[in-house]
Order: structure tokens, then sequence, then C-alpha cells
């Protein structure tokens, strides 16, 4: 009998749990530890946060699932990690912390056969001053309490514009290496287009700030698409998008401090400047948990499991970007020092960004993180889940699944308003994720699967994705038959 | 200077019907990207 124990409940962590439960039989254990109670499809958290849904659309309680679905369930916060065990338990273990019910705040030992790191990441606000949701009149998407929470603020703006006020309106990224612009891109569209539906769009001045070199970069070093017979350039898309909704733009800008109402940034060629707002909206950067790791004699290993994130099989040696490669990127999520834990989706330590890195005359790094969000969360939680299966399964370390994100394909459908005849969006597909140039050398990706498209099919298609996912996250009839 | 969509683009980006057939072809395109599956990088060097 194996014991298999996944840390974190998003999409990552819950796309292996499921797949887990379902490829081992019952003599097998499975056990999720997360300090969450509830599960959210976070890609839907744009629509709470312009007053378009309510959590109910977007979250479920896990307890019930997994008791029915024989996972175990620990509600609790993971705190250090043991992988060699200690003088007590003679196999690999985490120690946890309750977070609720009565054994809160005492801690647990939870070993393991095999472990799966899907934490995700730590909304790291601190990283910038003033930034935290709430104050200073920034808001957050992040989670759904911080999208009721924009869409209240957003919804007390609206009534302001009502009587006459013009406001000024500031979203996009709150860090100068923040990644998931696309979530601030929905987010910003989203916006415009309910001032639009609320009649006060004249009433506002809508800007997007961003640490992007271009518009459109997203933290894949911008693509080029098929536009139809055309080809067109994710900067010419952003370019396009913003024009035709009316938005204004600040690129190569690294915030980094906010103050009521102000946006203190420097920009890539080394100035000082602010910009002002009445509502806004600015990504955090994001962060590892900070975990500690210790061996059997309770000796720091730390460096051996983390580096920021959890160290996986990439290739980590520092290269300069003329020298950066597909092959850098990770393809079996392992660690290399303890073979039985693995980090899917946006808990493994990327080997470098995927975007140029970029510098200012005063040496800030303003540049995007890479993203691991979305799909590719699912598909490598997914193949790690598989390789653990079939290791127990067959009683073999052989792993047979592989994935990387240079031999990965993915569907970014951005939201640009919601409504079933008034809605719209940006449906892309790229195709790999990091460009590979020595495959494709003229645009690092495959012009045949990499295209982009702009009008309502988009809504519809991010609309039917909410309800597929939500569907596949409560492992209803013939789940697994919904790719990732 | 950005790219402007002509009126007859825009038409074509809100019309239900024509769109109707983009969703189509969209979802087409996912899974394609889909069916390619994943792989590794190392061994194809």
């Amino acid at each position: 009998m194996a014991k298999v124990v996944i840390i974190g409940a998003g999409v990552s962590g819950h796309t292996a749990v499921s797949f887990l439960r379902k490829n081992l039989s019952k003599q097998h254990e499975v056990v999720m530890i997360s300090p969450n109670s509830n599960y959210q499809w976070i890609p839907s958290n744009i629509w709470i946060g312009v007053g378009r849904m309510t959590e109910k659309h977007t979250i479920f309680p896990l307890a019930p699932l997994y008791k029915k679905k024989k996972i175990t369930f620990i509600q609790a916060k993971v705190t250090t990690f043991h992988p060699e065990g200690d003088n007590e338990i003679n196999k690999g273990f985490v120690k946890a912390e309750f977070v609720t019910g009565n054994k809160k705040g005492q801690t647990i030992k939870v070993d393991y056969d095999y472990l799966i790191n899907a934490t995700g990441p730590k909304l790291n606000f601190e990283a910038t001053e003033g930034l935290l949701p709430g104050t200073n009149k920034v808001v957050s998407v992040c989670t759904y309490d911080h999208a009721l929470h924009a869409w209240k603020e957003l919804d007390a703006l609206i009534q302001r514009m009502r009587k006459g006020e013009h406001v000024k309106i500031l979203i996009g990224t709150g860090h100068a290496k923040a990644t998931c612009q696309g979530a601030a891109f929905e987010y910003i569209l989203n916006v415009e287009s309910e001032l639009s539906r609320h009649k006060v769009r004249d009433k506002a001045t809508i800007t997007w700030i961003s640490n992007e070199y271009e518009l459109g970069d997203f933290g894949i070093d911008n693509m080029t698409m098929k536009w139809g017979r055309k080809l067109m350039t994710g900067k010419e898309l952003g370019e396009m998008v913003f024009e035709n909704q009316g938005v204004k733009h600040i690129k190569r800008a690294g915030v980094y401090k906010v103050e009521d109402g102000k946006a203190y940034y420097e920009t890539l060629e080394g100035e000082y400047k602010e910009e002002e707002f009445d509502f806004g909206m600015l990504i955090p950067s994001f962060s590892g948990h900070g975990f500690k790791a210790f061996d059997k004699e309770g000796t720091d290993i730390t460096d051996k499991l983390f580096k920021g994130f959890m160290i996986v099989d990439a290739d980590y040696t520092p290269k300069p970007y003329e020298e950066w490669s597909v092959q850098d990127w990770p393809e079996t999520y392992q660690n290399p020092s303890y073979k039985n834990i693995f980090a899917p989706g946006i808990a493994f330590a990327p080997p470098h960004t995927i975007s140029k890195p970029r510098y200012s005359p005063n040496g800030t790094a303003i540049f995007p993180s890479p993203p691991r969000t979305g799909m590719p969360s699912g598909i490598t939680a997914r193949l790690v889940a598989d390789n653990i299966s079939d290791m127990i399964n067959t009683g073999t370390d052989n792993i047979t699944h592989l994935g990387s994100m240079g031999n990965m394909g993915a569907a970014c459908i951005a939201s640009t308003g919601y409504g079933i005849l008034r809605g719209g969006g940006v449906s892309i597909t790229t195709y790999p994720i990091v460009p590979d140039y020595e495959k494709y050398p003229e645009t690092g990706r495959n012009l045949k699967h990499t295209i982009g498209r702009v009008g309502l099919a988009g809504h519809w298609i991010k609309l039917s994705l909410h309800y597929a996912f939500i569907w596949k996250a409560k492992m209803k009839p013939f789940w697994w038959l919904i790719p990732e | 200077m950005a790219i402007k969509p002509t009126k007859f683009q825009h038409f074509l980006m809100r019309n239900p019907i024509m769109q109707f057939f983009t969703y189509i072809y969209l979802n087409i395109k996912i899974l394609k990207i889909v069916r390619i599956g994943h792989d590794g990088t190392r061994n194809k060097k």
C-alpha cells in the first residue's frame, strides 16, 4: 500500500489528487493537505470583480467531495519538509499546522511515499509598499474574496460616476517582476465593458500599467500568431484591443510603492514617475512560501529542495538570454535530490524567465516572471499524477510521462466583457509555450497552432470552459474526458 | 500606430452567426493543441 500526499488544492493540486484517486485502487491512500476549505476556479474571479458572477459560481467546499471520493483531507498549512524522516518516522514527512476546528494551532506529521508540492504562489503584496488590497484605493482579483471586495469598490465608484464625477482607473502589474498580466488584461477590459454597460464610460480615464517591454508580452516573450491570413504580434494585438476600447497604457514600468491613490514606478529608462488613480487593481509579485526543509538529523537542507519555489529537473545554470534553450525547462517536475517529491504548476522553480531580462540604468530588473498558471498547471499536475500512479502500479521507478513547457501548447482565453451577446474575448492558442528557436527559427513557435482571434466567440469559450472545469473539479460523471 | 479593425471586421467580431462558426473553429484549434499533447525536449536535442 502506498501513500501519496498532495499539498495545495488549487488547479494543479486538485487535478493531481483527482487523477491519483482515479488511477489508484482504494488500497492506496491519497491525502490532500490544504489550508483552504473551498476549491476556487480562479480564472472566473475577474467576473466576480465586475459583479457579473458571485462566489457561489466559482467555489465549492472540498471536504464533502473528498469524503465521497475517499481522499483524506487535512485542512492545515504545511510548515516544514522532512524528506528523510526523523528519529521517530523512518520515511519522508511534512509537518502541518491545523488552521480550523478543535485542533487549530496544533501540528501534525504527515508521512508519505510520494509527495506532490502544488502550493502555487504566495501573493507577495508585501514586496510593493502599500499594495495590500483594501488599502490606498487598491484592490485585487487574485482570490474570490479579493474579487468580491473589488466589485464592492467598483460599484461604489460607478455610483460616484453616475453623479458626474470623473475618475481615474489604473490596472496592471504592481511590481517590477510581477507576472499574470493576462488576469490584469482581462480585468481592465471587463471594467471598461462594465462602465459602458452602466453608461458611465465617458466619466473614466482607464490606464494600463505594466512591466512588459511591449504590450502583449504576457511573460512569454511576446508572440507572433496567425491572424486570419496575416501574422500579428502580441504587441499589435494589445495595442489594437486597447485602442479599440479607449484604454491608455504605460509599459516598461516597475511599480515600487503605492500611497493613497498614487502609484510610484520606475521606468526602464531609469526615470521615477507617479500615476494617480481613484481605483487601482495591481497584480502583486509571486513568491515561494518560504518553506524550510530538514534532514534526518535536523540539519537545514532547504537549499536542496527550494530555490524560492521547489527545485525540479530544470537546468538552473545561470546563462545569458541568448543561450537559453527549451532544454532548460523541466519535463518531469521531480526533485533531483529526493525522487519521490514532485512540484507541478506554479510550485516549481523555473530555470529563468521566458521574457528577455531588462534592467533600468539604476539596476532594477523590470520584466515579467514566467507564467505557469492555467493549462500548463493542469497538464503538469496530471503528468506527475500519471507518473506516480504508474510507479505505484508497476512497482518501478520509471518516469514515462514527460511534459516540458517547450514542448507543450496552451490556449489562453482572455475575456474582454461579459454577456451572451454583448461579451467578448481574445482567444489565443500557442505552441509551444516556451519559444523553441531551434525548431521554429522564425518566431519560436509553430504558426499552424499559434493563432489569435478577437470577438464574441471568445466570451462563449471562456464561459464554456468555466462550466466544464467546474464540472471536472467536482469530479462529476466522465470528468476525466475534459482535457486540462 | 495601432492596427484598427475595419467596420466590416467589427461587424464580424460582434455578429452572433459569424461568431458561432468562429466558436467552432476555435474549439477545434484548442482540441488540436490538446491532441498534440506534450513531451520532453532533451532526448530530441
